[in-house]
């Protein structure tokens, strides 16, 4: 049989938000007329679905619907800092802030309506953009409440900053506290090897991941998905080569990247170990979700054809050429045992 | 050579227009007409960004000269919803998903679409095949290909129209529900605009020049006679830097433009502005520089020994940043361990390719604000260190984000960003950069290559006793972000096991080689490979199950890591368990037992890859006989 297949296990850790050093994000809410919500912080979306993340958060805190909420560009003349985009913080860091500062607002408008109507604070409710008083029939929408807020001469709005309690490292042994929050995880990779060619196809993927608590399951997903992708990539074949400082693969002709008919099925298994330092609990998965898989797949290469692929790329060339050490090996007689 | 007249019809309307000859149809439809919805990725018909239909038949537009545009019908990503509604495949890529960045979104709904007219009943294996020609680096392609598989059932009725629509939770718990990405619409219909679609009135582009040598002492440049081409507005080196030049995300190392030396194959030295990209273009070739080349270093180990070619001044010993870390006596607990595994494992410079090559726009605003949009992945760290180099103060520097058009770390160094501001407060005119593919790969950052050697005792009973790791890695010519790249590969560099003796050392090197930056999972990835590898290796040796000699050493609720902090709550045996049900393990040690498993090909896996059978069968050969 040329074609051989095997499966293989490998576990991640990982820290989450910026290392060994004070992480920090500002965000400011509003809540606004019409009963929508404003919120405005320097998130960066690279793709993740941040700026959906933080709409949804901010709705679920405010008490509107993640399509009422507006997210101000990311401007550093016009928005509070909220540092950058990567260490897996954004969820984490500005997660954190946008739920503070939107919890701040909402407490304003509450404030209000605890008078207009003369209830105890503590018994209002807002969800899904309505707002009601437990236990009794004072019930409204969002943007009547705000309109009573303004007439009123509030207009509810919320400030937060969110900061880590870390440390840098001894520079002696390295002790230190560099993150305050941590993920763990673990995938299975399950690979055909074609022996002819020394092809390597990676037909699944189980990915176990902790991200603290999930604000979008589905975008957690596409985290886990496009990172084991791109991991497949290193793992098999992206090389970015140099000739004495010339680039030897300087386009996509020369530069393999994964295609649609490179990647595996990926089953994602979604772990929530709630954070309990900051408000909603969340971590992250950005990069956690590719660490897994490249050990993974060497090790169903392993378990398939009996090579241990130690240098990466996992190229057919490569592949075959161990074999091939491998066959050698195998006809010399064994001297030293 | 005299100007095309072009008429065709495009998005349903006549056009007719005067075209350079020169021109690709992407170029006509994007600079012309204003169809940025078709993306250029690599101008290479590589990755598929710039997809289009043309009189039916998919093309890739930058492959396409504009002349042969004459009398067509032509198709684009924003002519497939009317008036500005979606498509059902545009609302199944919105529900299912299948957006990230966006990039490369438009060119994929082109593929699926094309895909489900030459086949509304598809198959999710036809449906790949369809969509190889189309690159994708942010998704992993399984919610596109989930996408393309509800909009083939809503439009067949298998499944209703309400599929494609958001489902609310109960009592506004909008955490934990799979809400629809609100910028998905304007992903899939093209209407997005990243920094390569904006345009201001009186724009200039700009072209730079870039260093043929890996190592050189720069003796002169002369900028005279490229100033003096008709067309071009500016020209400008490191000596137009008012300011402390220099930045990095933790050494501020490189300069806007090299300055003195170049130190590594494609590094900027100058930049040209015209209103004609072009005549920008043809100018760089009448800038001249005299370099005197200087002995090159290319390899880590070789750049750490004495006497080996230095790049920077400060940094004599060619080391960007040693990370050590230390936990009890390895000695010792090699000494008591049963087994001893030794191993060498390496990895290489990885590219980023996110779809969107870096692109900006700078402008000085009627305040004297010097203004940058670019999709950058740190505008405040970028902001700080501009106001230094242009010696500005924070208020008169400002950044505003981009769609960023995928960054995985590599849009996070301020590689550009400074060209432009230069050239805007030269010229007091808005200047455009893009780069090439090109550019783009050969130019930015790449993930550290890493070289690791590793050397673990066990006992018997699979416990580990001690590891030893070190790592060396090439951070190429500038600093960038290898401080912090080593200090995540040492932190994390043992896994999450405790061990009750570790020594870790991680050191990142300057060489003459494109520099290595922050890449996603950021040393991480490099140093847990060799520790997950190596763990499979030791399970080998000692007949233990790879979940079993992971769960004897996990981290537990109030481990201790390897730098001493004392973690409250740890997931690490969750994950185990999880991972070894779903996956249906069969339990064994890792002794290369694929043939006799009894958990292959199972629910999970894709079937293997066979590509062309499907058509070589569909023309008519037996469907029994093996394609070889």
């Amino acid at each position: 049989m040329a074609r051989k297949r095997g499966r293989g296990v490998a576990a991640c850790w990982y820290g989450i938000a910026r290392t060994a050093t004070v992480d920090r994000a500002g965000a400011w809410a509003e809540i606004d007329d019409g009963g929508t919500a404003k919120i405005v912080t320097g998130v960066t979306e690279i793709g993740e679905g941040i700026l959906t993340v933080l709409a949804q958060i901010a709705a679920h805190e405010i008490g509107v619907r993640p399509q009422d909420v507006t997210i101000g560009d990311n401007d550093t003349a016009r928005s509070p800092e909220a540092a950058h985009a990567g260490a897996t913080r954004q969820t984490y860091m500005i997660g954190n802030a946008v739920a503070l500062a939107s919890r701040q607002a909402r407490a304003a408008l509450v404030e209000v309506l605890a008078r207009y109507w003369n209830v105890d604070s503590r018994t209002i409710k807002t969800a899904a953009g309505e707002v009601w008083a437990e236990g009794t029939n004072h019930k409204m929408p969002m943007s009547e409440a705000v309109h009573i807020a303004k007439s009123r001469g509030v207009v509810p709005v919320g400030s937060a900053s969110f900061g880590t309690d870390t440390t840098g490292l001894d520079p002696v042994d390295g002790s230190g506290r560099p993150w305050q929050a941590y993920v763990f995880g673990c995938q299975v990779a399950e690979v055909e090897v074609d022996t002819l060619t020394g092809e390597v196809q990676v037909l699944g993927i189980w990915a176990v991941h902790d991200v603290g608590r999930a604000v979008n399951p589905r975008g957690v997903e596409g985290q886990i998905e496009g990172g084991i992708v791109q991991a497949l990539g290193q793992g098999l074949m992206e090389d970015y080569r140099t000739v004495n400082g010339h680039a030897a693969t300087p386009n996509l002709a020369k530069y393999i990247l994964p295609t649609s008919l490179d990647v595996p099925h990926v089953t994602s298994v979604i772990l929530e170990d709630p954070d309990p330092i900051g408000p909603l609990g969340v971590k992250g998965i950005g990069e956690p979700a590719m660490i897994p898989t490249i050990p993974a797949i060497m090790n169903a290469i392993y378990d398939a054809i009996g090579v241990r692929m130690t240098s990466l790329p996992a190229t057919p060339e490569k592949v075959l050429e161990a074999m091939g050490r491998r066959a050698r090996a195998a006809r010399q007689p064994v001297a030293a045992e | 050579m005299p100007e095309l007249r072009i008429e065709a019809t495009v998005n349903g309307r006549k056009v007719a227009r005067a075209a350079k000859p020169h021109l690709r149809l992407l170029d006509f439809l994007r600079d012309d007409l204003g169809y940025t919805g078709a993306k250029e990725g690599c101008g290479a018909g590589e990755c598929g960004t710039c997809s289009v239909f043309v009189d039916g038949v998919l093309l890739k537009s930058c492959l396409v000269p504009v002349a042969k545009a004459q009398g067509t019908t032509i198709e684009t990503v924003e002519g497939l919803g009317h008036a500005g509604g979606l498509t059902v495949l545009q609302q199944a890529f919105h529900k299912a998903g299948a957006s990230q960045c966006g990039y490369c979104i438009p060119g994929m709904v082109m593929a699926a679409t094309a895909a489900l007219r030459a086949n509304p009943l598809a198959s999710r294996e036809e449906i790949k095949e369809r969509l190889g020609g189309n690159i994708c680096r942010c998704t992993g392609y399984q919610k596109i290909f989930d996408a393309v598989e509800l909009a083939r059932d809503v439009r067949n009725g298998r499944r209703p129209a309400s599929a494609l629509a958001e489902e609310d939770p109960v009592d506004g718990a909008f955490i934990g529900a799979s809400v629809r990405r609100l910028d998905a619409p304007s992903k899939v219909s093209g209407a997005l605009k990243y920094a390569g679609d904006m345009v201001m009135p009186h724009m200039l582009h700009l072209a730079v020049l870039r260093s043929p040598h890996a190592h050189a002492r720069i003796v002169s440049i002369d900028t005279s006679e490229a100033e003096a081409v008709s067309g071009v507005e500016g020209v400008i080196t490191a000596v137009d830097v008012p300011g402390i030049d220099g930045f990095g995300v933790f050494v501020h190392d490189q300069p806007i433009m090299a300055r003195g030396k170049v130190r590594y194959v494609g590094e900027q030295v100058a930049a040209v502005a015209s209103e004609d990209p072009l005549v920008a273009r043809r100018a760089l070739a009448r800038i001249k520089v005299v370099y005197e080349t200087l002995p090159a270093v290319f390899d880590a180990h070789e750049a750490m020994r004495p006497g080996a070619p230095v790049l920077h001044d400060y940094a004599p010993d060619n080391i960007v940043k040693h990370i050590p870390i230390r936990v009890g006596d390895v000695e010792k607990g090699f000494a008591e361990s049963d087994l001893i595994v030794e191993e060498i494992y390496s990895t290489q410079q990885v590219e980023h390719a996110y779809l969107e090559p870096e692109a900006g726009l700078a402008y000085v605003d009627h305040d004297g604000v010097v203004t940058i949009v670019s999709p950058s992945q740190n505008i405040t760290h970028h902001r700080h260190m501009l106001s230094r180099i242009i010696a500005q103060p924070i208020s008169k520097v400002r950044f505003i984000m981009s769609p960023v058009g995928g960054g995985f770390g590599g849009k996070e160094d301020m590689v550009y960003q400074g060209m432009l501001a230069l050239m805007a407060m030269k010229t007091r005119r808005p200047v455009r950069l893009v780069f090439t593919r090109e550019e783009s790969i050969i130019t930015t950052a790449k993930r550290h290559p890493s070289h690791t050697t590793y050397k673990m005792g066990l006992m018997r009973d699979g416990r580990i006793r001690a590891a030893a790791i070190k790592l060396v890695s090439d951070g190429g010519a500038y600093g960038m972000s290898t401080e912090g790249v080593m200090r995540k590969a040492a932190i994390l560099a043992a896994g999450p096991y405790s061990i009750p003796n570790v020594k870790i050392d991680t050191y990142g090197v300057y060489t003459n080689n494109t520099p290595s930056g922050a890449f996603r999972s950021f040393g991480a990835l490099q140093s847990q490979f060799a520790t997950e590898t190596h763990l499979d290796i030791c399970a080998e040796k000692l007949g233990l199950d790879p979940f079993a000699i992971r769960r004897i050493n996990a981290m537990r609720d109030g481990a201790v890591t390897h730098t001493k902090q004392t973690l409250k709550s740890v997931s690490m045996l969750r994950a185990l368990d999880a991972t070894e049900q779903v996956s249906r393990w069969e339990t064994g040690a890792p002794t290369s037992r694929g043939d006799v498993r009894r958990d292959l090909a199972g629910e999970g896996t894709r079937p293997p890859c066979t590509l062309g059978t499907r058509f070589a069968n569909s023309a008519g050969k037996d469907s029994e006989s093996e394609v070889a």
